[in-house]
């Protein structure tokens, strides 16, 4: 007992303890949410700036992108045979795919942008005093609002394609999903970004990586493809300990919530739930950690 | 602590409390640790520590009080810039503990913040807040910065890619100077803009000075250290040599820098003497062999009396 006090007080450097350590730079954050706010308006601005569609730009490519993956996985590979019959008619593989693939890419861009999330900031954060913690959740902030951008097209969708409103969905699988998303992606963030400071090599690696989770998280096909195929038991298990693969199951859930084929399993379940904060506290305990050298590479 | 400081106010304590600061930079660090090492001990345990290890700064303890202007002086890469880095707060001492009463202006960089792509307007307003000021102020003050900044109207809505260096640097110094925090940190951003603008400059921070600020300066500029400070501290090879005025601080800086150039004026002269031997001993082959390994690489060292000169 003894010892583990005095090991608190020899990593948190002061004699405070650990938890009044986290408390005490929880609210530095928040009392610095307004520079949050200001980074992310900025970032917004500056993207829709300097196109002239703006705002339709962020659209066409992902439904661009959702055509090319209806007709190669749905029409020629036909992964629309692992969706239940009656899910055909309250909007089908089409819905399936789009509400997937729409919150699928600002977490893939919010992946892409996590690296460098320290760096670009670099002028700022060696001249201004906030917690640091500010930027990575600005890099989020700006994904989140992104993210919000794209349900009004979502919606269109649902509307045309005949889809369902359910309670369950709207009010468990919606919020659920979100949340898990975005914490996730800050843990992620956290974690990036202040690595990449140290190892640039980290960029390189995160592209390989998310083109892996995008094809392992379920986007295109529903998962009890996967699960239903003749591969061991242990491997299933194992698909399913991919904390993304619960967290994209839960934003289709949403329109398809009375099939269970298409809910996520109680491994994937948890395995988001555990795995979304397990990353928020990885990504914000190797950010303190990294901290002091970051703070010196920049 | 060991002698009684003339500069401190009555009562109020220093504003800026330094002790034992030290900072470490680690050469080749990042070669010869693995990830896991890192993740495993952090920033604490580094398996070659000793030797491998640069103190740009240790052992730095000083006061500054309320209403003090304090410049640093001191060599390039003596660690003036990573102090004032640490007193802002954006660097965090390896050693020691930097405490600082009041909010800090950190004016270390003065385009900081400042994106191309957004207007001149939008910048002001958003690097403005980002420093603590508020929309009203922002507001209320916009037309004076543009105004001392000598941005034209028709500039005021264009993307800040579009302006020139002088133009961004002008605009950087008008709003920093409507910061109002009783703290201030610059970093050598005294010498911007054409002759006429660095007046207006002068003039600003003058007014910036008045009402008990406390300034900390970085600057190698002796003209605006001795207008502006009334106190000085000499860094010598990573630690505080001299803490007194700033005429003091600066002649010992001089004294050093003379001293220094002496040497190197000898060192050269000493070289140049060694290679006009060594070009004799070529011509004559009997002695050529013996002094060439000198010849090629000088000693660093101090030169030793050209003993063989005669």
């Amino acid at each position: 007992m003894h010892a583990a006090v005095r090991r608190i007080a020899f990593r948190t450097k002061r004699t405070q303890p650990l938890e009044v350590a986290v408390a005490s730079r929880a609210l530095a954050v928040w009392e610095h949410r307004k520079v949050v706010g200001l980074l992310v308006r900025r970032d917004l601005k500056v993207k829709y700036q300097q196109s002239v569609l703006g705002y339709a730009w962020t659209m066409l490519e992902p439904l661009a992108l959702t055509m090319v993956y209806f007709f190669v996985f749905g029409v020629i590979l036909q992964a629309e045979r692992g969706m239940p019959e009656e899910a055909m008619a309250q909007g089908g593989f089409l819905l399936f795919l789009v509400a997937g693939i729409l919150p699928w890419n600002s977490f893939g861009a919010m992946l892409s942008e996590a690296p460098r999330a320290m760096i670009t900031h670099g002028k700022l954060i060696t001249t201004m005093k906030v917690p640091r913690e500010i930027f990575p959740m600005a890099t989020v902030g700006t994904k989140f609002v992104e993210y919000l951008l794209t349900l009004p097209v979502l919606l269109v969708f649902v509307v045309v394609l005949g889809g369902s409103f359910s309670v369950m969905g709207l009010l468990v699988w919606l919020p659920a999903a979100v949340l898990l998303q975005f914490a996730f992606g800050l843990g992620m963030t956290l974690f990036l970004s202040s690595v990449n400071v140290m190892f640039r090599d980290v960029e390189r690696m995160v592209r390989i990586i998310t083109r892996l989770l995008f094809y392992g998280s379920a986007i295109l096909y529903p998962a009890t493809m996967v699960l239903q195929a003749g591969i061991p038991e242990w491997l299933k298990v194992v698909y399913q300990l991919n904390p993304l693969l619960g967290i994209f199951e839960m934003h289709r859930a949403v329109w398809f919530a009375d099939f269970a084929e298409l809910t996520p399993t109680a491994i994937a379940l948890w395995s988001s739930v555990v795995g979304s904060f397990l990353m928020l506290v990885i990504g914000y305990w190797t950010f303190r950690r990294l901290e002091m050298s970051v703070l010196k590479e920049l | 602590m060991a002698q009684p400081s003339t500069y401190e106010t009555d009562g109020a304590g220093p504003v800026i409390e330094a002790k034992g600061l030290g900072v470490k930079f680690a050469v080749n660090r990042r070669r010869k640790r693995s990830l896991r090492e890192m993740f495993i001990h952090g920033t604490k345990r580094d398996p070659n520590a000793e030797g491998n290890d640069f103190w740009p700064l240790r052992d730095v303890s000083f006061e500054i009080a309320k209403g003090d202007c304090v410049g640093i002086v001191g060599k390039n890469g003596t660690g003036k810039s990573t102090l004032l880095k640490m007193i802002a707060g954006v660097l965090l001492p390896d050693e020691g503990d930097v405490s600082v009463h009041g909010k800090v202006a950190p004016l270390l960089e003065l385009r900081a913040g400042f994106n191309d792509n957004l207007t001149g307007r939008e910048n002001v307003y958003l690097v403005g807040s980002l420093h603590g000021m508020t929309e009203k102020q922002l507001d209320e003050r916009f037309e004076e910065i543009i105004d001392f900044a000598e941005i034209k109207p028709k500039f005021v809505d264009t993307p800040v890619r579009h302006y020139s260096s002088g133009m961004k640097v002008r605009l950087g110094f008008a709003l920093i100077s409507q910061l109002e925090h009783p703290i201030m940190l610059v970093d050598e951003v005294l010498a911007v803009g054409d002759k006429a603008f660095k007046l207006k400059c002068y003039a600003a921070i003058d007014r910036m000075l008045a009402n008990e600020r406390t300034m900390v300066l970085v600057s190698h500029s002796e003209k605006d250290l001795r207008r502006f400070c009334n106190r000085g501290l000499y860094i010598r090879n990573g630690s505080l040599a001299l803490d007194t005025d700033i005429d003091s601080a600066l002649t010992a800086y001089n004294e050093d820098t003379k001293a220094e150039i002496e040497e190197r004026k000898k060192r050269d002269e000493a070289k140049k003497k060694r290679a006009e031997k060594k070009s004799e001993g070529e011509k004559k082959p009997e002695g050529g062999g013996k002094k060439s390994e000198g010849g090629e690489k000088p000693d660093r060292k101090k030169p030793d009396p050209p003993d063989g000169g005669q």
